[in-house]
């Protein structure tokens, strides 16, 4: 089961401050290009779509790749207003997962 | 001379001698970094753009609006932190797309950014098989791609 962190920085910003965003996704990120001890390649399983949205609208849309590291790191840079961000990915093998974070701002 | 004096004499002194210590070994640091030209492989990236952008490397343009923080060695290239900002309004940026000259899949990742979106800014991390050129092609709705390289030394390759 696929883990999301999410998280802002600073933590507690000021209303309309430009803060970063950062999502955690635990995930293998398996290239296939991998073999395991008897020799046999491991096959694929990547992320290929990540939507991040603050109050239902459009942060950004990434399509990774195999070439994306294991447990990825994806940053972004939003005006901070109060609400919810809400990340969701989807990868190779059809899996899916969710997540949402409060969003809290200092007036 | 006072204390004062030797004292500040004596800071200025250490640090000069500091200094000195430590440029060469940055220069050398830099002189391991090959430049683009050497650790490129254009015909394997260009194999990536044309199947994610359906063009090939002399449709980038070399821009200073695009810029890549990523380390200049890394030990892993399992794990290389990249950061990206690109100095144009996130809604005239169509895609952000990441390329690896020398990765088995040279494509890497796109980013598309929305309208919250402060600046056109992303952060990841990557994979890179061995020392090559990072490229960053930013595609704008104008129909132009800007590319900003910068050169990763990976001593362990991330793809294996």
């Amino acid at each position: 089961m696929a883990l999301i962190l999410i998280r802002t920085s600073p933590r507690k910003p000021k209303k309309g401050e430009t803060v970063k965003l950062s999502v955690v996704v635990r995930h293998p990120m398996e290239p296939g290009t991998r073999r395991d001890e008897e020799g046999n390649l491991i096959p694929a399983k990547y992320i290929t779509e990540l939507e991040v949205t603050l109050n239902g609208e459009r942060v950004a849309f990434v399509r990774p790749s195999r070439g994306v590291s294991a447990n990825p790191l994806f940053a972004f840079k939003v005006k901070a207003e109060p609400g919810e961000v809400r990340v969701t990915f989807r990868d190779t093998a059809g899996e899916t997962g969710e997540k949402t974070y409060q969003l809290k701002v200092a007036e | 001379m006072n204390r004062r004096r030797f004292l500040k004499g004596a800071g200025l002194a250490l640090g000069w001698l500091g200094a000195a210590r430590w440029l060469p070994a940055r220069a050398q640091a830099d002189a391991q970094v090959p430049s683009v030209e050497d650790v490129q492989d254009l015909e394997n990236l260009n194999k990536g753009l044309k199947e994610a952008l359906g063009i090939t490397f002399d449709r980038l343009e070399p821009s200073d609006k695009v810029r890549i923080g990523a380390p200049k060695i890394a030990e892993s290239g399992a794990n290389v932190p990249v950061e990206v900002s690109v100095d144009l309004p996130p809604a005239e940026i169509k895609g952000l797309h990441c390329f690896v000259d020398k990765n088995p899949f040279p494509h890497l990742f796109t980013t598309e950014f929305g309208s919250k979106s402060a600046e056109a800014y992303f952060a990841t991390r990557i994979r890179i098989a061995e020392t090559a050129p990072i490229r960053i092609v930013v595609e704008t709705r104008d129909g132009r791609y800007l590319l900003a390289s910068h050169v990763t030394r990976v001593t362990v390759g991330g793809c294996g």
